[in-house]
C-alpha cells in the first residue's frame, strides 16, 4: 500500500487563552489561565454546581457573507474562522482547494447546542401546529453533527471527502488522525482537519451530574483544572476551535509551502466495555499502537500532551499507561490546565499548542500543578516553563464511549 | 393591501432577511443574488407572517418556478386575492 509523508502547512485556533499562535504562545509562556466564571443564564447555570468555564471572552471578528452565515450556528462560526485562517496560511490555490484533492475532516460533539435549545424551546412552548412552522428551514443545517465540516466545504468550495467525527473528546484528534490516513494512503492530497465547540452549559450539566466537574475553585476559576495535582477535583468545560492543514510532503515541498511540522503516526482503539470509566488496558494499548504506527521507539518521544482532564481516576489511569509505555523519559504536560476541556476541539488545540512549543523551543508547565498526586508522580511532570527543544510529541485524547486516540507529530527538518 | 404595499414589504424582507437593498425587481434571483432553496423557504415563511395566513403545501409548490421579485409580488397578490386581503389601489 502506498505510504506518503504527511506534513502540516497551516494551523489556527480560537481558545480561551487566545486566538492564533502568537497569543496562545504568550499565554502559555506567562501562565495565563482561560478559566472564567460560568456565565449566568436562566436555563441551567443556577442548578450547576461547577461555576467555572474555559471561556473565549474576547471578540472574534468575522467577515462571512450572508449566503454562508444562514446555515451557521455559533460552532460553525468558530470552525469556518479557523478553517479560513488555515487555508490562507497554507497558501494553497483556489484551483487546488476546489479540485477534489482537498478534503475536510472536522467535527463537534453535537452540532450547535444553542440552535438545538431554540428548537426545543419552540417545541415545548408552542402549539403543535405553530411549532412546525416556527422551526426554521435551516435549523437542522445549523445543528446537525456534521455542520462544521459542511459549512467549511460550502464556504470554500471544497469538493473532496468529508469525515465528520462526532466522538466527543476525541472528535478532533480523530479528524487529524483520519485526515492523516487519507493523505498518507493517497485518497486525498491534503486534508483540512479540526474540531470546534461553542459555549454550552448543557455539557457542563452532563459532567456535573456525573460528579466529574470541578466545584472547589468556583471563587478562584484560574486555580482549576489541576491535572495530576493532589487537590484536583474534576474537569472544567471549555469552548474553542482548532484546525490544521495536512498535506502530502512532496506536493508541499514542490510548491514551496512553509512546513510547520509532520504527522508521523496515529492510533485509535476502543476499550470495548464501559462508556465512561477510564480503562488502563485500553489506553495502554492505544499508546503502544501509536508508537508502532509511527515506527519509532518509545524513548524517541520527548513530550506528551496528556488528555489529563483533572478527574480523580482519569489522571491516575493515564499516568499509569504513560509510565508503562514511555517510562519517565518524556516530559508530560496537561494543557487543559490553560483552556479547560474544549471538548471536540481539544485534540486539535493541543496539537497546535505542541506544534507551537516545538517551533518556539519551550515546554509550558501544567498550570496549577503544585503538589503532584503521589499516584501520578512516576512521570516527568513540567511544573515550570522549560527552554527545551522538542523533536517528537504525542498528543493523547480519550472520550466517552471508550474511544482512545494518540497522534504523533515531529518537528520538520 | 395594495400592490404597492406588497412590493414595499417584499423589499423590506429582502433587506431584513437577505441583506439585499434596492433589489432589481426583474433580476434573476439565483444568478444576481445567490438566492437558493433555503432562502425560498425562509421567504415563504416571511410571506405567511406578512399576510397572517397559512400557505398550503400546494400553494407553496406553485412558488417553485418564481425567478424574480416581481414574480414574488404576483404570487403574493394572487394569494391575497384568494383570501380577500387585496384591494386594487
Amino acid at each position: 500500500m502506498m505510504e506518503r509523508r504527511v506534513v502540516i502547512t497551516g494551523m489556527s485556533a480560537i481558545t480561551p487563552i487566545g486566538h492564533g499562535k502568537d497569543q496562545i504562545v504568550k499565554s502559555l509562556q506567562n501562565g495565563v489561565s482561560g478559566i472564567k466564571p460560568l456565565r449566568a443564564e436562566e436555563f441551567l447555570s443556577p442548578y450547576i454546581h461547577s461555576k467555572v468555564y474555559g471561556t473565549v471572552d474576547y471578540p472574534v471578528e468575522y467577515d462571512f457573507k450572508r449566503n454562508h452565515r444562514k446555515t451557521m450556528g455559533p460552532v460553525a462560526y468558530y470552525a469556518c474562522q479557523v478553517a479560513k485562517e488555515v487555508l490562507e496560511q497554507s497558501g494553497l490555490t483556489e484551483e487546488f482547494i476546489t479540485s477534489g484533492r482537498l478534503g475536510v475532516a472536522f467535527g463537534s460533539i453535537h452540532g450547535s447546542p444553542t440552535v438545538q435549545r431554540n428548537i426545543y424551546r419552540i417545541f415545548f412552548g408552542a402549539t403543535e401546529k405553530s411549532a412546525v412552522r416556527e422551526i426554521g428551514a435551516v435549523d437542522y443545517l445549523k445543528s446537525m453533527v456534521h455542520t462544521t465540516a459542511v459549512n467549511i466545504t460550502k464556504m470554500f468550495g471544497i469538493t473532496g471527502r468529508v469525515i465528520a467525527s462526532g466522538t466527543a473528546c476525541t472528535t478532533s484528534s480523530q479528524s487529524i488522525g483520519y485526515g492523516y490516513e487519507s493523505v498518507k494512503f493517497g485518497m486525498q492530497d491534503a486534508m483540512l482537519c479540526g474540531g470546534a465547540d461553542e459555549y454550552d452549559t448543557t455539557t457542563v450539566a452532563v459532567f456535573d451530574n456525573l460528579l466529574a466537574c470541578s466545584t472547589a475553585f468556583n471563587a478562584e476559576p484560574h486555580r482549576t483544572p489541576r491535572p495530576f495535582d493532589k487537590l484536583r477535583d474534576g474537569l472544567v468545560v471549555g469552548e474553542g476551535a482548532g484546525a490544521v492543514m495536512l498535506e502530502e510532503y512532496e506536493y508541499a515541498r514542490k510548491r514551496g509551502a512553509n512546513i510547520l511540522g509532520e504527522v508521523i503516526g496515529f492510533a485509535c482503539n476502543n476499550n470495548g466495555g464501559d462508556m465512561i470509566l477510564p480503562n488502563l488496558t485500553g489506553i495502554t494499548s492505544t499508546l503502544k499502537l501509536g508508537v508502532e504506527n509511527a515506527g519509532i521507539n518509545p524513548q524517541d518521544i520527548d513530550l506528551i500532551s496528556a488528555h489529563a482532564t483533572a478527574t480523580k481516576m482519569g489522571d491516575i489511569i493515564e499516568a499509569q499507561a504513560i509510565s508503562a509505555v514511555f517510562g519517565n523519559n518524556p516530559y508530560v504536560v496537561g494543557l487543559k490546565s490553560y483552556t479547560g476541556h474544549t471538548m471536540a476541539a481539544c485534540g486539535a488545540i493541543e496539537t497546535i499548542m505542541c506544534l507551537a512549543m516545538m517551533q518556539e523551543g519551550f515546554i509550558a508547565p501544567t498550570l496549577n500543578l503544585e503538589e503532584i498526586d503521589e499516584r501520578c508522580a512516576m512521570l516527568k511532570h513540567v511544573q515550570k516553563i522549560l527552554q527545551q527543544p522538542v523533536k517528537t510529541a504525542a498528543i493523547q485524547n480519550f472520550a466517552f464511549g471508550g474511544v482512545n486516540t494518540i497522534l504523533m507529530i515531529r518537528k520538520f527538518s | 393591501m395594495t400592490r404597492q404595499e406588497i412590493e414595499q414589504e417584499v423589499k423590506n424582507v429582502f433587506h431584513r432577511e437577505f441583506e439585499i437593498e434596492n433589489p432589481d425587481m426583474d433580476a434573476d434571483l439565483r444568478e444576481t443574488y445567490e438566492f437558493d432553496s433555503i432562502d425560498a423557504i425562509e421567504l415563504l415563511l416571511a410571506i405567511e407572517n406578512f399576510l397572517s395566513t397559512e400557505i398550503s403545501q400546494e400553494e407553496k409548490k406553485q412558488a417553485i418556478n418564481i425567478r424574480t421579485i416581481n414574480q414574488i409580488c404576483d404570487y403574493i397578490e394572487k394569494i391575497a386575492k384568494q383570501r380577500n386581503l387585496f384591494s386594487p389601489a
